[in-house]
C-alpha cells in the first residue's frame, strides 16, 4: 500500500552486471535523495523502477491509495502503474536539430502533456516564468542549464505521485538551483508526493532530504533518515590506539594514518553521544563528507 | 527568524532555537502563531519532516502549543520557561567547563571570580 517497491532488481548490459539485486521500498510523501559516483547505477535504477528499462531480473511494483486490500500494481508493460510514475530523464542532445534537438521547447512540453493523467499545464507555465526559458528555442540551441530546466518542468507539471529526477540542477547557476529547491518543496507540502532527487551537489540539497540512499557499484548501501545520519556519523582522530579503542565494536569508514595519529569515520548508536576528550577529538561531518567516507577510495 | 542556517548543528536544532530567539526578543509574542512547518521548509529550503522536528522539540518542552487544525500558537509563560531551561544549560556547557579549565591552570576559586570581575 503506497510504496513503490523495487525487488531483488538485477540489471545486466550484455556480460556488464550493473546492479546487482537491489531492493528499496520507497514511502509515499518523503523526498529522497539519491546519491552514487558516476558509474554506480543510479539512472539505469531509476529507469527500472519507473518502468522505462526492463529489469534482468526482479521486479517493480506500485501502489498510491491507502486502501490496504488494494494489490500493488507491477510496474513493467503495465499503462495504470505507469500513469503513477514520472521518470524525467536528463535531456542529451547530441544529433543537432535531427531527432528531439530540433523540437521546440513547448512542443517538446505538449508532448510531454500526453504521458502524464494529470500534467498540469497551469503549474508549467508558472514554471516557464519562473525559470525565464524562452519556449520558442529548439532543444538544441539550449544551454546544459536550460535543458535541465525542461526536465524539472516536466517532472514537476507531470503531478505523478512518484516522480524521479534525474541530476535536475546539473548545469543550473546557483540562483536556479535555490530555485528548483524551494519550488520543489512547495510542490511536495502541497501535494504530498514522492519524490527522488539523484545529485551530485549533496550538501545544498541535503536538507530537503528526508531520507538518503547510497548507491554504490550497483547496491544500495544505505537508506537512512538524513538527519539521523550525519547526527551518527562523526570523525574521530587522536592516537592510534586510542582511536582503535572507539572503534572497537563499531562501524568505521575510511580509516586515515599518519605517523602515531589515526582518523577515522564512526557510526554511532541510535541516540549515543561521544564527547570531546582529552586524548580524543570527535568532530561532526556532513553528508558529503559521510558519503565520501563510505563511497570514497580507501585511503 | 531571519537567521540563516548554519552547518555547525543539526538543522531541527537551529529551527527550534530560532523560533526561541524570536520569542525573546519579542518578535513572536506569546499566543501568538508561530510559521507553519510548510513555511518554515520553503524559508529555510529544508525538508518539512526536519521543521516538524524542530518544531516538535518546543511542543514538548512547553514553549508551544498545538490548535487543531489551526497551527502552532507560542505558550503564556514561553519566555520565562526558555530563559529558565537556557540558564541552566548555560551552567551546564559554560560554567562547568570554565570551572574545569580553571583547575587545569592551576587557579584557585579566588583566582577566577576576580577574572569574572574583571570581564564584567
Amino acid at each position: 500500500m503506497n510504496t513503490l517497491e523495487c525487488k531483488g532488481i538485477v540489471k545486466k548490459f550484455g556480460s556488464n552486471e550493473v546492479l546487482h539485486g537491489v531492493d528499496l521500498t520507497l514511502e509515499r510523501g518523503k523526498i529522497y535523495g539519491l546519491i552514487g559516483r558516476n558509474g554506480a547505477g543510479k539512472t539505469t535504477l531509476l529507469s527500472i523502477a519507473s518502468g522505462q528499462n526492463p529489469a534482468t531480473a526482479g521486479e517493480v511494483t506500485v501502489s498510491a491509495t491507502d486502501d490496504i486490500a488494494a494489490q500493488p500494481l507491477k510496474v513493467w508493460d503495465n499503462q495504470d502503474a505507469l500513469d503513477l510514475i514520472c521518470f524525467s530523464r536528463e535531456l542529451n542532445i547530441t544529433g543537432g536539430n535531427a531527432g528531439v534537438g530540433g523540437l521546440k521547447v513547448k512542443d517538446y512540453l505538449k508532448a510531454a502533456q500526453t504521458y502524464f493523467p494529470n500534467y498540469d499545464k497551469a503549474l508549467e507555465d508558472r514554471l516557464v516564468k519562473e525559470f525565464e526559458l524562452d519556449v520558442k528555442k529548439r532543444l538544441s540551441k539550449l544551454s546544459k542549464g536550460m535543458l535541465s530546466m525542461v526536465t524539472i518542468i516536466v517532472a514537476l507539471a507531470s503531478k505523478a505521485p512518484y516522480t524521479f529526477f534525474d541530476e535536475p540542477v546539473a548545469g543550473l547557476d546557483v540562483v536556479a538551483r535555490e530555485t528548483f529547491y524551494k519550488i520543489a518543496l512547495e510542490e511536495f507540502s502541497e501535494s504530498g508526493r514522492t519524490f527522488v532527487i539523484s545529485t551530485h551537489i549533496i550538501e545544498e540539497a541535503a536538507d530537503i532530504f528526508e531520507e538518503v540512499l547510497f548507491l554504490d557499484k550497483g547496491k544500495i548501501i544505505l537508506k537512512e533518515n538524513t538527519q539521523e545520519l550525519v547526527e551518527r556519523v562523526v570523525h574521530v582522530s587522536g592516537k592510534e590506539e586510542d582511536v582503535d579503542a572507539i572503534c572497537e565494536g563499531r562501524k568505521v569508514y575510511h580509516v586515515e594514518k599518519i605517523g602515531r595519529s589515526k582518523a577515522a569515520a564512526v557510526m554511532l548508536e541510535p541516540g549515543e553521544e561521544l564527547k570531546n576528550t582529552a586524548d580524543i577529538t570527535v568532530q561532526p561531518m556532513n553528508l558529503q563528507q559521510i558519503f565520501v567516507a563510505m563511497c570514497g577510495k580507501e585511503a | 527568524m531571519n537567521e540563516i542556517l548554519s552547518k555547525e548543528k543539526s538543522i531541527y536544532i537551529q529551527i527550534s532555537e530560532m523560533i526561541e530567539n524570536d520569542i525573546l526578543r519579542d518578535i513572536l509574542l506569546e499566543e501568538e502563531k508561530v510559521p507553519s512547518t510548510n513555511d518554515l521548509a520553503k524559508i529555510y529550503t529544508i525538508n518539512p519532516a526536519t521543521a516538524a522536528k524542530g518544531v516538535n522539540i518546543l511542543v514538548d518542552s512547553g514553549v508551544l502549543y498545538k490548535k487543531r487544525g489551526i497551527g502552532m500558537f507560542v505558550s503564556a509563560g514561553a519566555k520565562k520557561l526558555i530563559m529558565k531551561r537556557r540558564k541552566a544549560e548555560f551552567y551546564e556547557n559554560y560554567v562547568r567547563a570554565i570551572v574545569e579549565e580553571a583547575k587545569n591552570l592551576g587557579m584557585t576559586k579566588e583566582d577566577l571570580i576576580k577574572m569574572i570581575d574583571e570581564a564584567n
